[in-house]
Parts: structure tokens; C-alpha cells; sequence
């Protein structure tokens, strides 16, 4: 580890984001994973939520939860208006935590038990449905957006764990079982320390942790540790398995103190990758690169120019930073079309696992 | 004559002398029933069955209801808190020590059994070293505390902790508990062996007074972990007689002189007539 990076673990580590001097970090961790989503390419197939939660999530309590999910925008989200259910910090200081709410289980939607029995064994010529009458569930109302055709318009935001710089979880539990790894950051709940009174379960802004209601205690996303231990088969380092199983490869996966990583260039040097609802205040370490749909067109077909997407939405979701990144995009974007090069567009559109997924950089120290 | 004057006099003085000693034992016991915080332990046997909330054992013991109000404690909505009073009845075996606490719930809670469900549950607290007390709040590092959980959930835990936040359940819990719930009221009897030679566990087999606190929590209010109903200190009464402060005896016994001297200045003055 380098000099400039101690300085920016340690003195820096609880203040506000400081580009030019090094990488901001959480006060004690040496390292920092992170992640960039590229919403541009997300078809929404779920395969990341399906990678997830078959290796995670399925049974014993956990049937409701997704550690990974993908919901549409504009939307509701999972669980149903998690932006209006309160956390993370009242300010930047980090010092008062804003009140929040443990969401009702309609608003997860439960584990639907289906008539696959009846209809694949029974001869039933029923259709394959729930057997229960569900009103609410996870991605109820997909790929439904908003606006009016022919200027309609959605797009996916798949979303984990964003593992905090200031993580309001942490803060809240009264037991400390919750808290923020050393040497990467990841933030885990000790499941021998949780006794599943669900304060994290309030205290997160982006709901991203979840009560086991059979274990009695409350699990959210590991960032897949044991895959980037290299706990794996024959010892492979692997990135977590919704960012390697994403069949448009959309994620990457390293750390947000690797200053050679794109990570840290697309977070810090061009600023285009911009954290979920930074208002929340508690420094996401996931990051997306905001999407950029097609022009709005006329009723005779015609491309307009005015935004498809439109961004006092975005702004709503990535803060006002993301007009610059719109722009920066944009402008790299001309560049291309003219036949010139950027670097910008060639992390976004790089292809090789080697550099999408840096998770051995610090392996020596 | 002089004989009979002797022995008028002798007679007096020991009337005098029961009056003083009646004034002094039985005067506390007229006034209040017992000194403040005191959770009385009687003696039973093992037919009257105190395991049972409702074992015939319990219709002898004195309850006590012990108030309790919100526990200090900066979690959120901590000061709001359900549960006001509850009844606490202490007996024993040879062997093993019992308590029967008892509150007024609406609501069984008996699982948490979604992401906005907590159960009902108490617990009891007494110091590890029952010759200071610690700190009210789950002990301290330096005087750690036992704490006797139940919850409507399950199985009861027994766990140690010094401070807030800091509760570490025994690797094989020696509590036992059985419970009713009747009548929008929960009744919980917690027991445990009187005597243990266990590192950082209580022993009752002590010839003193030993702290003992309760805290209560209801579950339809979302009341878990610091945010609880909780009471004083209190103790229960295991230590040699007399069980009240010291101070009651020395009242009793001038209160009691003072008579004696009114009586035989009155008798003076009458035979002076």
C-alpha cells in the first residue's frame, strides 16, 4: 500500500470525498471493494438475482429475500417504496441517523408456493399459477415506466449491498454485529452477535438487509467474500457471482482504492459513475454509470431532441452530479462518432475479465 | 411493706420491658408490610410444585408488584415503552431457587415470525458477585451481571453481561421456564439451581441480601433489545434477620421507651395524690 493511501484510511477517512488526495475510505478499513453497474446495459433477464439467490438465498427463512434485485425505473421498487421508508444520516457529519421503518412483508411480497403439482403431474389443465392470491410482489409492476408512447420510457437498476463508506447499519445495531471488514470493507452481520432485533433492518436507506424470521437473525449481501477469498475450486479468485453470471457483463468489480482500476476512474477521475441516492449520506461503494436512453420521437416517428429519460428523474435517483456525467458521456460519445479515441468509452466498453474484475491488486500487502 | 413497694416496682419494669419489646418487633410489621425493594423468598416443597405457574406453592407467596418505566437508552422510540408493572413472587426448594413474574399483555406475541413481529419476552437480572452492586444497566466489565431471558418464542437463555450491548448466552443454559398466558396476562415462572460452582454464574446459596432487577418487554410494540420496561434495583431477601434497615428497630425501641417513661411518670404523679 502506498503512502498517500494510509493517509486516505486514516485521517481522511471520516470526512467528506476528497478526489485529488487520494481515495476517500471508511475510518480503519485498508481497502475498499467496489462495484460500477453500467445501466446501459441492463436487459433486465434477472440472471445476476437468480445467480444470487441460488447460491445465497433459497430456503430456510431466506425464501423473500434478494440480496441482488433488479427493478424497473420509475417503479416502486422492492421492497415496495424503500425510498420512503427512512435511514442513513440526517447530515454529511454523520453523526445523527435520520429514522426509518422495517418494511411490512407484503411489501417484500412473500415466496409464492405454486400449483406445479396439479399441472405437471395431475393432468389439471389449469394455468401454472400462485396458489396463494398475491397483490404485491417483487417487480409487480416491471417494465411499466412511465410517459406516453411513443415517449414512454423504463430502464433496470439492478441493486446490492452498497457495502458504505458510512454505513448506517452498522451505526444503528446496539450489539456491534454488524460491522464494516478491515481489510476490504465488505460489511457483515455476525451471526453469532446478531440477536435479530432489526435496527440495521430500519437503519439502512436502501433496505438491503433482511430479517430471517426462521434463524431469528437479520443477513444481507457478503459481496460474495468467499468467492473473492479464493475460496473457490482450486483456490480461484472469483468477483461475486451477480457481477460474473451478468450476461451483458455490465458490472465491474474491484477497488475503489486501485488507482489503476476503472473503478476509480470512472468514480473519481471522470465522474460518470455515481452512487445511488447520495442524499442518503452514508457513501455508497456501488456505483452506476446513469443510462442514457434514445431521443423522444415524434407522433410521425421523427427523433426530437429532447430527452427521453427525464433528468430531474435521474436527478432524483443519482443527485445533481449526474447532469456533468450525462454531459461527459455525451461529449466523449461525439468524440467517438467523429472518429476520434476516449479512454472514457473504452473502460465502458471493455470486454476482458482481467480488467473488469481486479480483486488480486492488493493480494501482496 | 417495703417488700411489696420492691416488688411493684419490679413488676412495672418488666411490664415496661414486653411493652418496649413488643413496640420494637411487632410495631414494623403493623405500619408496612415490608422494607422497600425486598422480594420476600419462601420456603416450600417440591410437592406444592412451583415449576407450575399456577403450583399450589404460589398461593403462599407474598407478590410484590414492582414498577418499571422506560430504560434510558438512545435507541429510537426507547422511552416508548407498554408494560407498567409487574408481579414478582419468589420461592424455593433445598435445591433449586424459583420466581414468578407476572404482566398484564393484550397481545400474546408468541414468534417473530415476520420482518415487523418481535415476541414478548423478560428477563431477570442479578449481579455475578452478589456482594456489590453493579452498574443497572447490564452490569459493567468490572461487575458483570446473569441475566434470566424468556421469550414467548421459545426456549429461555442464560446469559452473562457487563454493559449494554455486551449479552453473551452461557454455553448450556441451567434456567428452566414454564409459562401461561390467561386472561391478557402473561405468567412466567423462571427457576434455577440454588447453589453453582459455574465460572460467572450466581450462586444463591448466599447468607446475604442479593440485588436483583427486572426489565419486561412487549412485542406488539416493537419493544426489543434496550428499548424495554425495566425496574430499580430490588433484592431479594436471603440475608439473616432483621430484614428491615436498622434504623426501624432504633425508632421503635425510643418510640417504645418513651411510652414506658410517659406511663411511669403518669403513675408517679397519681400516687403522690
Amino acid at each position: 500500500m502506498s503512502g498517500r493511501e494510509t493517509d486516505a484510511g486514516t485521517e481522511t477517512g471520516a470526512s467528506t470525498p476528497t478526489p485529488d488526495d487520494g481515495v476517500d475510505l471508511a475510518e480503519g478499513v485498508d481497502h475498499q471493494v467496489a462495484m460500477v453497474m453500467d445501466l446501459n446495459k441492463c436487459i433486465g433477464c434477472q440472471t445476476c438475482t437468480v445467480a444470487c439467490k441460488s447460491l445465497w438465498t433459497e430456503g430456510g427463512g431466506r425464501d423473500y429475500m434478494y440480496w441482488n434485485n433488479v427493478e424497473t425505473r420509475p417503479g416502486e421498487g422492492y421492497p415496495r417504496d424503500w425510498e420512503n421508508s427512512g435511514g442513513g444520516w440526517k447530515s454529511g457529519e454523520h453523526s445523527e441517523r435520520r429514522p426509518g421503518e422495517i418494511p411490512a412483508q407484503e411489501d417484500y411480497g412473500d415466496a409464492w408456493e405454486f400449483n406445479h403439482g396439479e399441472v405437471m403431474y395431475d393432468g389439471s389443465d389449469q394455468p401454472l399459477r400462485p396458489q396463494s392470491d398475491p397483490e404485491w410482489g417483487p417487480n409487480w409492476d416491471e417494465d411499466r415506466g412511465d410517459g406516453e408512447y411513443p415517449n414512454s420510457y423504463y430502464f433496470y437498476l439492478p441493486r446490492i449491498c452498497n457495502h458504505c463508506t458510512h454505513p448506517s447499519c452498522v451505526e444503528a445495531c446496539p450489539r456491534k454485529a454488524i460491522y464494516k471488514r478491515e481489510e476490504d470493507g465488505i460489511v457483515l452481520i455476525d451471526q453469532e452477535r446478531c440477536r435479530g432485533y432489526r435496527y440495521c433492518v430500519e437503519g439502512c436507506p436502501y433496505k438491503k438487509v433482511y430479517y430471517n424470521a426462521t434463524k431469528k437473525t437479520s443477513e444481507k449481501c457478503i459481496f460474495c467474500y468467499p468467492r473473492i477469498e479464493g475460496e473457490g475450486p482450486d483456490g480461484e479468485t472469483f468477483a461475486p457471482a451477480c457481477a460474473e453470471d451478468c450476461p451483458p457483463q455490465l458490472r465491474l468489480v474491484g477497488f475503489l482504492d486501485d488507482e489503476q482500476g476503472p473503478i476509480h476512474k470512472l468514480v473519481n477521475e471522470y465522474e460518470v459513475a455515481l452512487p445511488l441516492h447520495p442524499e442518503y449520506r452514508t457513501q455508497p461503494n456501488v456505483y452506476y454509470i446513469p443510462p442514457f436512453a434514445p431521443p423522444q420521437h415524434s407522433e410521425d416517428g421523427e427523433t426530437v431532441d429532447v430527452e427521453r429519460i427525464p433528468r430531474n428523474y435521474l436527478e432524483k435517483l443519482f443527485g445533481e452530479r449526474v447532469h456533468d456525467a450525462l454531459d461527459t458521456i455525451e461529449r466523449e460519445r461525439d468524440k467517438v462518432d467523429r472518429g476520434g479515441s476516449s479512454e472514457l468509452l473504452d473502460l465502458l466498453t471493455d470486454t476482458n475479465p482481467a480488467r473488469k474484475y481486479r480483486l488480486e491488486v492488493f493480494d501482496d500487502d | 411493706m417495703r417488700d411489696r413497694k420492691g416488688w411493684t416496682v419490679a413488676a412495672w419494669a418488666a411490664v415496661a420491658a414486653c411493652f418496649v419489646l413488643a413496640a420494637a418487633v411487632v410495631g414494623p410489621a403493623t405500619v408496612s408490610a415490608r422494607p422497600a425493594n425486598q422480594i420476600p423468598v419462601e420456603s416450600v416443597s417440591v410437592a406444592d410444585d412451583p415449576q407450575r405457574p399456577t403450583g399450589e406453592a404460589w398461593d403462599t407467596a407474598p407478590p410484590v408488584e414492582v414498577p418499571l418505566t422506560s430504560a434510558p437508552s438512545g435507541l429510537p422510540n426507547a422511552s416508548d415503552t407498554s408494560v407498567e408493572t409487574v408481579r414478582v413472587q419468589s420461592v424455593r426448594t433445598d435445591e433449586r431457587f424459583f420466581l414468578r413474574l407476572s404482566w398484564a399483555d393484550d397481545t400474546a406475541d408468541r414468534n417473530a415470525s415476520g420482518p415487523r413481529e418481535f415476541a414478548d419476552a423478560a428477563a431477570v437480572q442479578v449481579p455475578v458477585n452478589t456482594s456489590a452492586r453493579p452498574p443497572i444497566s447490564m452490569g459493567s466489565t468490572r461487575n458483570p451481571v446473569n441475566v434470566w431471558y424468556w421469550h414467548a418464542g421459545g426456549e429461555s437463555e442464560e446469559l452473562l453481561a457487563g454493559g449494554p450491548g455486551t449479552t453473551t448466552a452461557f454455553e448450556s443454559a441451567s434456567v428452566e421456564t414454564s409459562t401461561a398466558y390467561d386472561d391478557g396476562r402473561w405468567t412466567v415462572v423462571l427457576s434455577r439451581n440454588v447453589s453453582t460452582a459455574a465460572a460467572n454464574r450466581t450462586t444463591l446459596a448466599v447468607d446475604r441480601d442479593v440485588d436483583v432487577a427486572f426489565a419486561v418487554w412487549n412485542g406488539a410494540n416493537a419493544e426489543r433489545s434496550g428499548r424495554k420496561a425495566v425496574s430499580e434495583w430490588h433484592h431479594f431477601a436471603l440475608g439473616p434477620g432483621p430484614r428491615g434497615p436498622p434504623y426501624e428497630s432504633i425508632l421503635w425501641t425510643i418510640a417504645g421507651l418513651a411510652i414506658v417513661g410517659t406511663t411511669l411518670v403518669t403513675i408517679q404523679a397519681v400516687r403522690r395524690n
